[in-house]
């Protein structure tokens, strides 16, 4: 059998943990079959050599590059300014931008071209001509109402404005529940036949009538004088003459044919 | 190692104060150079100097003890020397008449060059003859001065795998200075 010498490390018995414990720490005292390995160990860690600190120059500049240069003050009041004039920018187009919007609202309440919620509130705030009325059917122009329907209105814009002394028949309802005195025009008024003797029966006790009801949306109901009953001026002569209705003692003079345009005064009842 | 003044000179070159920033550059830039000798040969001052700028860039925003500082600068250099590795590996230049030394064949060679120059060098050219993790675990343990966790965490592996590399590097180191009568 062959005599192979060993090295006293090659099986590793004779390195413990501690010792490599010891080495890792750099500690010299160690066994003395480690003590190459502590030289070695201690020779990587030895004091830097000129080579190794040549570099020094070149990370300063980097160094000095990144940190010490300062922001040149015409940058910061450029950035600041430019902050201010993007500022005033969006400010300017919102300004801009509102304007359009309650410009087109307030001409398009104007020209009651709103839906009638809304042309209501524009109403209310700004003047704008009242909504018509949405409860009452309206006739198309030029027929005549059925009787017994409610035809205070018409077609005729002059005359759709309700004689309320309220100017909001809903509140009016609301204000007072069950009086019922209003000459509600249910259509008595022989609407179409020239006679234009609306609100001849108290049709709007029916509705209003409800004591304590007070709901909402009684429209017309109360004390208001709903619609004159003078139907449709515009209707075909076999309905008579609108004119001849006014002339009769209708509350208002007829509107013109083409008095869908014409506003009709504000009418309050005392 | 700066141990107590650390943090002064630390908070000093986030200020901008360049001899703090040059102090703590002779402190660690040495250990640099030497870890990046062994894991990449012949590039360690560019590597070293790339690492510097990007630690440069992060300055202000560093937030630690001196074991994390080193820690972050040797993972930085790292990174530096796996992104070359990488390049050369798609681009490879070798002229056969520019080997560096540490590329050459390690064996008993190392341990030669090692006993005519008893200087760092040297050791590390013997540091060099050992497994990649090995090296890499002592030198990361002796001469960048983290501790088993750091260097866990460095290199991505388990602390006890660090522990288990850095002892079997030292035997293989006992065992190489033994066979080759090395005595520095």
């Amino acid at each position: 059998m062959p005599n192979i010498p060993q090295s006293p490390l090659q099986d590793g018995s004779a390195v413990t943990d501690t010792d490599l414990v010891a080495l890792l720490a750099g500690k010299r005292d160690v066994a003395p079959g480690l003590q190459p390995v502590a030289d070695v160990l201690a020779a990587l860690s030895a004091e830097p050599s000129l080579g190794e600190l040549a570099g020094e120059a070149r990370a300063l500049a980097e160094f000095r590059r990144r940190t010490v240069v300062p922001v040149p003050r015409r940058h910061a009041r450029r950035s600041t300014a430019g902050r201010t004039s993007r500022l005033s920018a969006k400010a300017a187009a919102g300004a801009a931008a509102a304007t359009l919007v309650l410009g087109g609202a307030a001409t398009a309440a104007f020209a009651n071209m709103l839906p009638a919620p809304i042309q209501r509130l524009a109403h209310d705030v700004i003047g704008a001509p009242d909504a018509p009325s949405t409860t009452q059917p309206v006739p198309a122009r030029g027929k005549p109402t059925v009787p017994g329907q409610a035809a205070s209105h018409g077609t005729h814009k002059s005359n759709a404005k309700p004689h309320n002394a309220s100017r909001h028949p809903y509140r009016h309802g609301r204000g007072q529940p069950g009086t019922g005195q209003g000459q509600q025009g249910q259509g008595q008024g022989q609407q179409g036949t020239g006679q234009g003797q609306q609100g001849q029966g108290q049709s709007g006790a029916g509705h209003a009538g409800q004591p304590g009801a007070g709901q909402p949306g009684q429209r017309g109901a109360g004390q208001g004088r709903q619609g004159n009953g003078l139907g449709n001026p515009h209707a075909p002569g076999q309905y008579g003459d609108p004119h001849f209705l006014w002339q009769l003692g209708a509350p208002h003079p007829p509107a013109t044919p083409t008095a869908r345009h014409a506003r009709p005064a504000r009418h309050t009842q005392p | 190692m700066i141990n107590e003044e650390f943090a002064s000179l630390l908070a000093a070159a986030q200020r901008g104060s360049e001899p703090a920033f040059s102090r703590l550059w002779r402190d660690v830039n040495p250990a640099l150079l030497r870890y990046l000798r062994v894991i990449a040969p012949g590039a360690e001052e560019d590597l070293a100097a790339e690492t510097w700028v990007q630690v440069v860039r992060g300055l202000r925003s560093f937030r630690g003890d001196e074991q994390a500082w080193r820690a972050w600068l040797f993972t930085t250099a790292r990174r530096r020397a796996i992104d070359l590795a990488r390049h050369r590996s798609r681009r490879p230049e070798a002229p056969l008449d520019d080997v560096a030394v540490a590329q050459l064949p390690r064996t008993e060679d190392s341990a030669e060059v090692a006993l005519e120059h008893l200087s760092t060098a040297a050791a590390i050219t013997l540091v060099s003859g050992l497994p990649r993790l090995q090296a890499e675990v002592i030198l990361l343990r002796v001469v960048a001065g983290l501790d088993t966790e750091s260097v866990a965490r460095l290199l991505t592996k388990s602390p006890g795998a660090v522990r288990v590399a850095a002892h079997r590097g030292l035997r293989r180191l006992a065992q190489l200075t033994a066979d080759t009568g090395v005595t520095l």
